[in-house]
């Protein structure tokens, strides 16, 4: 079971070092077409000035995932600790491993949400500006 | 011209916000920090329109609003949040903190134009 959660946590790793690589690419990638826009004193379209921002959401969306996988593999490293001091309270630990990975995935889910923006699944009730 | 600060640690929000507003007559000021935006209030800057994101490092939207209130100077200051939140309770603290009102990325364009032009009351 140990080589296993190793295994784990080693994928969780991974797949954390390509989400910081792909919002590193993005951003730059983006800031080289703004920067040819402004130096060129392009016009751009509404359409392309939203599509630009997604960006920004993509980060953000990124990053929750990987603080997702941060308290994870700290849960992980809990329960692996745990299970090398002492075999016998294994199966509290799983639950308390269990429990504490279901309230990571539901505050993901939430970050999820909230982050997207205006998005095409919540659309209609963000299209305005809100004033207070 | 009155003074629009903007405030967001993403360099490409910014410049969406910068591709918006460069034909407006209003001058820009751009920061990926909140702390040294109001490092700069403290100091005497006296922005007429502040536009914040809310999540960023170190100090977040909600936090950088209740300190400009604390400072004289900003203490009414008009500020808009620009961030992709779009939680209930953010926004009712926001407002409790007397936040002019709330933006969802990514914004409309024409709306964000109108947005400060209403707030700075510039010709339309």
């Amino acid at each position: 079971m140990m080589l296993i959660l190793n295994s784990v946590d080693s994928l969780l790793e991974h797949i954390k070092d390509v989400q910081h690589n792909v919002i590193e690419f993005s951003s730059d990638s983006l800031l080289k077409m703004s920067d040819y826009i402004e130096k060129n004193n392009l016009e751009v379209d509404d359409n392309l000035l939203s599509a630009l921002q997604y960006q920004d959401i993509i980060t953000q969306q990124l990053n929750a995932t990987n603080d997702t996988i941060d308290s994870m593999r700290s849960n992980l490293n809990i329960f692996i600790h745990a299970y090398e001091q002492d075999e016998n309270i294994v199966k509290d630990s799983m639950i308390k491993l269990q429990d504490k990975l279901n309230i990571t995935l539901q505050e993901a889910k939430d970050k999820q949400n909230r982050f997207s923006g205006k998005t095409a699944q919540n659309d209609e009730q963000n299209e305005e500006i809100e004033f207070f | 011209m009155p003074l629009v600060i903007f405030v967001d640690d993403s360099e490409t929000a910014l410049a969406s916000t910068r591709m918006v507003t460069n034909a407006m007559p209003i001058e820009v000021k751009q920061y990926t920090e909140a702390q040294t935006a109001l490092a700069e209030i403290k100091a005497g800057m006296k922005p007429d329109l502040i536009i914040t994101d809310l999540n960023m490092p170190v100090m977040n939207g909600l936090e950088f609003l209740q300190a400009l209130r604390a400072v004289p100077s900003t203490s009414r200051t008009p500020t808009l949040m620009l961030t992709t939140e779009t939680k209930a309770e953010l926004k009712q603290q926001g407002k409790a903190l007397g936040l002019t009102g709330w933006i969802v990325k990514p914004f409309n364009p024409a709306q964000l134009k109108q947005a400060i032009t209403r707030v700075l009351r510039l010709p339309a």
